[in-house]
């Protein structure tokens, strides 16, 4: 049997994907290495619904943000919290940005922004400029379940967890994904949607990888004292901090600019010294998920809690929960203006081979074009 | 066996308190590594966490490739670079350090000259303890003959509570780098500042090692001298005494020669001798451009303060990790 689309990766693109060709009737089959949906970049990032805020060097992606903002809260309200005071500060040294700066680029990115009195959030002398603005966070978990139930009831959808693809062929008008255990799968459009595997699968399909540079990346779970309880901080954009609500947990999230990223790789598949040390369980041909690796790295919480208490008046106090690693793939035409623009990328046509890169869950719809059938 | 265990007792029972190290590199590519291995031992023996900054002034040599080598060797992301734009100098650069900088406690390092015993770091760690916001580490001989007569002016012009020194390093508490900026925005010399800031100051001298001393070079003896000017100027009234009294001085002089010339007209014949004429202009104009100068200096120096928006221009800001 050929299926009409094969799917690699259930993150929330793989997913989003599969349900929108399912809802048309296509067989689609989801191969996943994980054994369930939203392991990794999907439930480990800051589950901003980004607004555009974030990208006040990078007009475009901050209006491309804003734009889908509304449709992404509409159509997916259930996981959506958004009871909370966002606040964006620039810093008074080392920001990219400052207060006018700021101001004028949300006005030219038409997003709302209530400028505040700094000292409210901050210690003195640290911050320039403070607004309330309108930003959400997701609850991956929730998501995640949603599209699990919406997938189990079409019968022309088939998701396979704990995959091992060890070759990816060509033959004639179909590409052929076949597993370690000789399993073969045929389909006429693959969908490449891996994130941090992304050039790992490209690699395996023999096609040219995407230029990006790997960090294993850090965010802390923190329990919000009572007055940071309904309060999501995000101070910009240099060597800064962020803690904000994740999803519906309960928890915070603490991310900073400076430790949140703990190793880098500038390879083409993402090599790192700590893999020689899991024993096979992380190549640079396969990624393992570092939450469940033996070497994982030492949490950097002292750094991002002093940093954040540097900032944060006293009041605003948060305690160490847990920690969450995930690998980030960073394109390197991104370094200077840090945008994170959506790729979708065709290698090829009859038969297709989609990949899609991106930073945000928004922008989600842009697969739309790639998927539609003409 | 006693004394295996209070080793252990050290070693365990490291110091809570996050403390951060700044420490300037300018074309230092000998110095450095030794001088980062020598630091982190010692942070790394005493304290649970603390980070290391190096502010690069746009070194030309290797010192950030030596940099970024010794930090592949120190596990955790514990060195910080903060790249300058170009050549800022020491005061500047260590600004944008501190600034940087997330610890409780902050030692600042301007020079990699390490004439004393590593153990002095924490002596002076442990006076700031005791209830001293700000404690400097000074050599007690001190090399650069510059710089002495630099300190006896400045000094005897500034009103201080605490008569500056040369210091090889010393040690910020938060609250004393709150107060500094919450004094003035710039800070353009920061140990005038320092001893201004009304907090407790102590000083420990140690013995030191003349021979460790370095010699500038040519752009940061150019520097130091416009800052020994600069900090003249802003810190001290001397300049502002020497030009009262020029101008005092021109005054009477002016009025003198006026009375002189009204004098000779009325009782004598007007026989001018060109020679002292030309004397007195000469004299005259000298003294106006005494002042014009020093008021010159003091304008670009109101100019730099009130229209430089930023304190200091950095390029970038990396993290280095294993």
């Amino acid at each position: 049997m050929i299926w009409d689309k094969i799917i690699i990766g259930a993150g929330l693109y793989g997913l989003y994907a599969a349900k929108t060709c399912g809802d048309r009737g296509e067989r689609v089959l989801v191969l996943e290495w994980e054994e369930s949906p939203f392991q990794r970049a999907t439930y480990i990032n800051q589950a901003r619904v980004h607004m555009g805020y974030h990208y006040p060097r990078s007009y475009a992606t901050a209006i491309k943000s804003a734009h889908y903002f509304n449709r992404f809260v509409k159509d997916y309200d259930f996981c959506i919290h958004q009871e909370f005071d966002q606040i964006y500060a620039t810093s008074d040294s080392f920001s990219w940005t400052n207060r006018e700066q700021f101001t004028k680029f949300c006005k030219a990115a038409d997003i709302p922004c209530e400028e505040l009195v700094p000292e409210k959030y901050f210690n003195k002398g640290l911050c320039d400029g403070a607004y309330r603005t309108r930003e959400y966070t997701y609850d991956a978990g929730i998501l995640g379940h949603y599209f699990v139930d919406e997938l189990k009831r079409k019968i022309n959808v088939e998701m396979k967890y704990g995959v091992r693809i060890q070759a990816i062929e060509k033959q004639g008008k179909h590409f052929a994904v076949i597993l370690e255990n000789g399993e073969t799968f045929e389909t006429g459009f693959l969908l490449n949607a891996t994130y941090g595997s992304t050039n790992q699968i490209l690699d395996l399909a023999g096609i040219e990888p995407f230029k990006i540079k790997y960090e294993l990346c850090e965010i802390i779970l923190c329990k919000p004292q009572q007055q940071l309880l309904d309060v999501g901080i995000t101070v910009m954009d240099g060597p800064f901090f962020s803690v904000m609500p994740f999803g519906k947990t309960g928890y915070h999230s603490l991310t900073a600019v400076a430790f949140t990223p703990h190793m880098s790789s500038f390879d083409s598949l993402p090599q790192f010294k700590c893999q020689e040390k899991s024993e096979g369980y992380c190549s640079p041909r396969q990624l393992g998920n570092c939450n469940d690796c033996q070497v994982r790295p030492q949490s950097a919480w002292p750094y991002m809690s002093t940093m954040a208490e540097k900032y944060l008046k006293a009041d605003y106090s948060f305690s160490y929960a847990g920690s969450l690693f995930s690998m980030k793939p960073i394109l390197k035409a991104s370094e200077v203006d840090d945008s994170r623009p959506t790729v979708v990328r065709k290698a090829s046509e009859n038969p297709t081979f989609v990949s899609v890169l991106s930073g945000k869950i928004n922008t989600v719809y842009d697969l739309d074009e790639v998927l539609k059938n003409d | 066996m006693t004394e295996k265990r209070t080793n252990q007792s050290i070693a365990f029972d490291k110091e809570k308190n996050f403390v951060s190290a700044v420490i300037y590199v300018y074309n230092d590519e000998e110095r450095i590594g030794e001088f980062l291995q020598k630091i982190n031992t010692v942070l790394r023996t005493n304290f649970e966490n603390y980070q290391i900054i190096c502010v690069n002034d746009a070194s030309e040599d290797n010192s950030l490739a030596v940099i970024r080598e010794i930090g592949k060797t120190i596990t955790g992301t514990v060195i910080n670079v903060v790249n300058m734009s170009f050549y800022q100098g020491v005061e500047l650069s260590m600004n944008a350090g501190i600034d940087l900088s997330i610890g409780d406690f902050v030692f600042e390092f301007d020079n990699l000259v390490m004439d004393y015993g590593a153990d002095l770091m924490m002596e002076v760690y442990n006076r700031c303890l005791s209830g001293f916001d700000i404690v400097n580490a000074a050599p007690k001989k001190c090399g650069h003959k510059s710089s002495r007569l630099f300190y006896r002016v400045f000094n005897r012009y500034s009103h201080n509570p605490h008569p500056l020194r040369t210091e090889n390093f010393r040690i910020l508490s938060r609250r004393a780098i709150n107060r500094v900026h919450s004094v003035s925005r710039t800070i353009p010399y920061r140990k005038a500042v320092y001893a201004n800031c009304g907090l407790k100051i102590a000083t420990i001298v140690y013995n030191n090692d003349l021979s460790c001393l370095k010699a500038y070079g040519k752009e940061t003896r150019y520097q130091r001298k416009e800052m020994a000017a600069d900090s003249l100027i802003l810190f001290t009234n001397v300049a502002y005494k020497m030009t009262i009294l020029a101008a005092v001085f021109m005054m009477i002089a002016t009025f003198g020669i006026g009375i002189y010339t009204l004098f000779s007209y009325v009782f004598e014949d007007v026989v001018s001798g060109y020679t002292s004429m030309m004397l007195v202009i000469v004299f005259g104009f000298f003294g106006v451009f005494v002042i014009l100068a020093v008021i010159i200096k003091y304008l670009s120096m109101l100019m730099e303060l009130v229209f430089s928006k930023q304190k200091y221009t950095i390029e970038s800001v990396e993290t280095l990790s294993e």
